[in-house]
């Protein structure tokens, strides 16, 4: 698996379940997502025929400036609820009773919640390049505890920054090895936006911003979408890789790791058979001639 | 730190269970194998896996590795030990971040080991859970414990106690567990070599010998659904068949499949089998002639070898785990057995006294209760979301400080630990 999957295999496979069942049964189920987003499924006030899909995200703040309730109310329709469950941010809410024939569809929608309301920030800068129309504000999303990705459009670009923070000294290395890949593949495959990363400093782009982390532990990586990237018929494919991309550097650095050590463990393995041969055999009784010892 | 759920993951030999703390059910179970690209040639498995590129991110997981042609499958767990820690990172790393989708870093994890595990094996697990995948905590708890604590369930609050005989018994093969306080009696442990396969194969050779219809190919598949869907343990074999016999109508069950190949239908009748097949735990002999031992002997046994003074407290709570101790009825004929057993001994014991000694009763308890497929996970999720879990759990900050051996111990926790069942 080199890419994360874009939707919530627990909520997909939860709802599919439910919405199949020959009879309603209850639920409840709490589940979460990257990035911090907490979900769960419940039925309200006990009641089997209806079920609620709630989640609760650190972003979703900064995102309501952005236009996510409009994006949702697209995306979903009559499912949204007006007013999300206490302690939520969002709640669909399904009848049992009213499923539209394709139920599989439905779950798949459902289980994409997470990746809808993080693309309404970036539809809306989307399609402020395509209207060539510069921002003159950078939108900032909270989506970690202290990390936050920063956008701006200008006329013949879309500009993406995430800040992230490492929490072990050893993913810093892997991370800045990983992004250099990156950097290269640019060269093998023209289409690819450009790339840059820095380390500990905020990149030029962001001066001026209130609140910008600094210190060895944090990185900038730096997107350079340009209008081919943003086209209507790519803008879901950029989306969806982009949305994802902290999680997405963090799992690679977890996957290198997991590398390593299996080649550290069949190095071992390898050492441990060369000091093995260097043991001295066994001391073995010298016989000199039929029944005598010395 | 943050209110995120807990991670729980079960791996045991056949299936993996994993799911967040606080649920009453796991969120996956997949069967605990790995499908790894593999060349042909010389050297040991890691010389023959050692791949370039992204070639070791090709891999599945679960079912889907079950289904993953041009790969070979492998289960990393055997014996319900981690045998292939290269595997097993790989595995988790697809648990966490393909199924679950948590991000490790801001997750607790309990995972769970079975009894005897060696203190090695839990500093490798603790090795790739700090250093790959940088999570804050975690604890490693013994499956047979957290059997215990799924049994709270049936009880009220104050009688939570962590003392306990665990009769565990999956696919492969089954345990007897005493638990005391939290901590198993190692010696004591012992092994009955019957488990639902068995009493699959046992309904296979029934079938086969009566019934024509079943395609040869699907007959262990038959077996196991006609396990899984109608077999119960009866009190007492002849009134059972007795039952049959004069009322064949009420008793006699139709199972129907379809044959894969032809896909014609098939029927068949399900007789005997549904009672003789969980039959054999207590009748070994039927399927297995060297084996003669059955359960309720062999709890009897593991109970009275342990230290005298936990005898009672054991006795009083034998806790029933895994999917083949689900037959209707299996608990009570379990508890019938062993009771008549200990009356049958304290009676000896009085007679050959002379009537002076008037021995205290032993009472005698088996729990059920529904989540006995998933007990381990569900003792697992309960502890896990209770806020002493997050006090015993060791962190990343004393891992960097002490180094893996710390997770050699992990505390017990979660109910009074001096019980009052003695």
């Amino acid at each position: 698996m080199i890419l994360l999957e874009e939707n919530n295999r627990v909520i997909y496979e939860t709802l599919k379940a439910k919405f199949n069942a020959a009879k309603p049964e209850s639920v409840n189920i709490a589940a979460v997502d990257f990035d911090g987003v907490q979900y769960q499924i419940s039925n309200p006030d006990g009641d089997k025929g209806v079920i609620n899909l709630s989640a609760k995200m650190r972003m979703y703040e900064d995102l309501v400036a952005h236009g996510v309730q409009d994006l949702l109310k697209r995306e979903y329709g009559d499912s949204l609820l007006d007013a999300p469950e206490e302690g939520f941010d969002v709640t669909l809410r399904f009848e049992l009773a009213s499923l539209p024939s394709d139920k599989e569809a439905m779950a798949k929608k459902a289980s994409l919640l997470k990746r809808n309301c993080f693309a309404s920030v970036f539809e809306k800068y989307f399609k402020m390049q395509e209207a060539e129309t510069a921002s003159d504000e950078t939108a900032i999303v909270h989506y970690h505890e202290e990390e936050a990705v920063y956008i701006s459009a200008q006329t013949d670009r879309v500009t993406v920054i995430f800040s992230t923070l490492f929490k072990d000294p050893d993913d810093i290395v892997i991370g800045k090895v990983f992004l250099q890949e990156f950097k290269d593949a640019r060269k093998a495959h023209q289409q690819a936006p450009q790339v840059l990363f820095s380390y500990g400093e905020p990149p030029a782009e962001l001066s001026g911003q209130p609140n910008l982390l600094r210190g060895d532990n944090i990185g900038y990586v730096t997107f350079v979408l340009f209008p081919r990237h943003t086209t209507p018929a790519n803008r879901d494919n950029t989306i969806n890789l982009i949305h994802q991309f902290r999680t997405y550097l963090h799992y690679h650095i977890k996957c290198s790791k997991a590398y390593l050590h299996s080649r550290m463990r069949s190095k071992t393995s390898e050492f441990l058979k060369v000091l093995n041969r260097a043991k001295p055999e066994a001391m073995t009784e010298k016989k000199f001639g039929v029944g005598k010892r010395v | 730190m943050s209110n995120l759920p807990a991670c729980v993951i079960d791996n045991g030999t056949g299936y993996t269970k994993m799911g967040f703390a606080g649920n009453s059910e796991p969120q996956y179970i997949v069967p605990s194998a790995i499908a790894v690209k593999e060349q042909a040639g010389i050297g040991d498995s890691a010389s023959r896996r050692s791949q370039r590129g992204i070639d070791d991110l090709d891999f599945y997981i679960g079912d889907e590795a079950l289904s993953s042609p041009n790969y070979s499958v492998k289960y990393p767990i055997r014996h319900g030990m981690v045998e292939d820690w290269d595997l097993m990172e790989k595995f988790w790393e697809q648990c966490i971040f393909k199924y679950l989708r948590a991000e490790p870093e801001d997750h607790y994890f309990l995972l769970t080991e079975p009894p005897l595990n060696l203190p090695e094996n839990r500093e490798y697990t603790a090795e790739i859970m700090f250093e790959s995948f940088n999570v804050p905590g975690i604890y490693i708890a013994v499956q047979a414990v957290l059997a215990i604590a799924a049994s709270w369930t049936t009880r009220d609050v104050g009688s939570r106690t962590l003392t306990g005989c665990v009769v565990d018994s999956g696919d492969g093969v089954t345990h007897v567990i005493p638990v005391v306080d939290g901590y198993v009696i190692g010696s004591c442990i012992k092994h009955i070599p019957i488990a639902g396969r068995d009493i699959t194969y046992f309904i296979q050779t029934l079938l086969r010998e009566r019934e024509q219809g079943i395609p040869p190919e699907q007959s262990l598949e038959t077996a196991k659904a006609i396990k899984e869907r109608y077999c119960y343990v009866c009190p007492d074999i002849v009134t059972e068949f007795k039952k049959y016999d004069t009322d064949p109508q009420k008793w006699l069950k139709a199972y129907n499949g379809v044959n894969d190949v032809t896909k014609q239908p098939f029927s068949i009748d399900v007789g005997y089998e549904r009672f003789l097949g969980p039959e054999i735990f207590f009748h070994p002999e039927f399927c297995n002639p060297d084996y003669r031992t059955t359960i309720s002997e062999v709890v009897d046994d593991v109970i009275s070898g342990c230290p005298i003074d936990t005898r009672r407290g054991l006795y009083k709570n034998i806790v029933l785990s895994g999917g083949s101790t689900m037959f209707k009825d299996f608990g009570r004929k379990l508890g019938r057995d062993i009771k008549r057993r200990v009356n049958y001994r304290l009676q000896l014991s009085e007679e050959l006294s002379g009537g002076k000694l008037k021995p205290t009763p032993i009472d005698t308890n088996v729990v059920s209760h529904h989540m006995q497929r998933y007990a381990v996970w569900f003792g697992g999720s309960l502890l896990a979301s209770t806020p002493e879990f997050y006090e015993v759990c060791h962190t990343k900050a004393q891992y960097d400080e002490y180094g893996p051996s710390i997770c050699r111990h992990n505390a017990v926790f979660g109910a009074m630990t001096f019980s009052d069942c003695r």
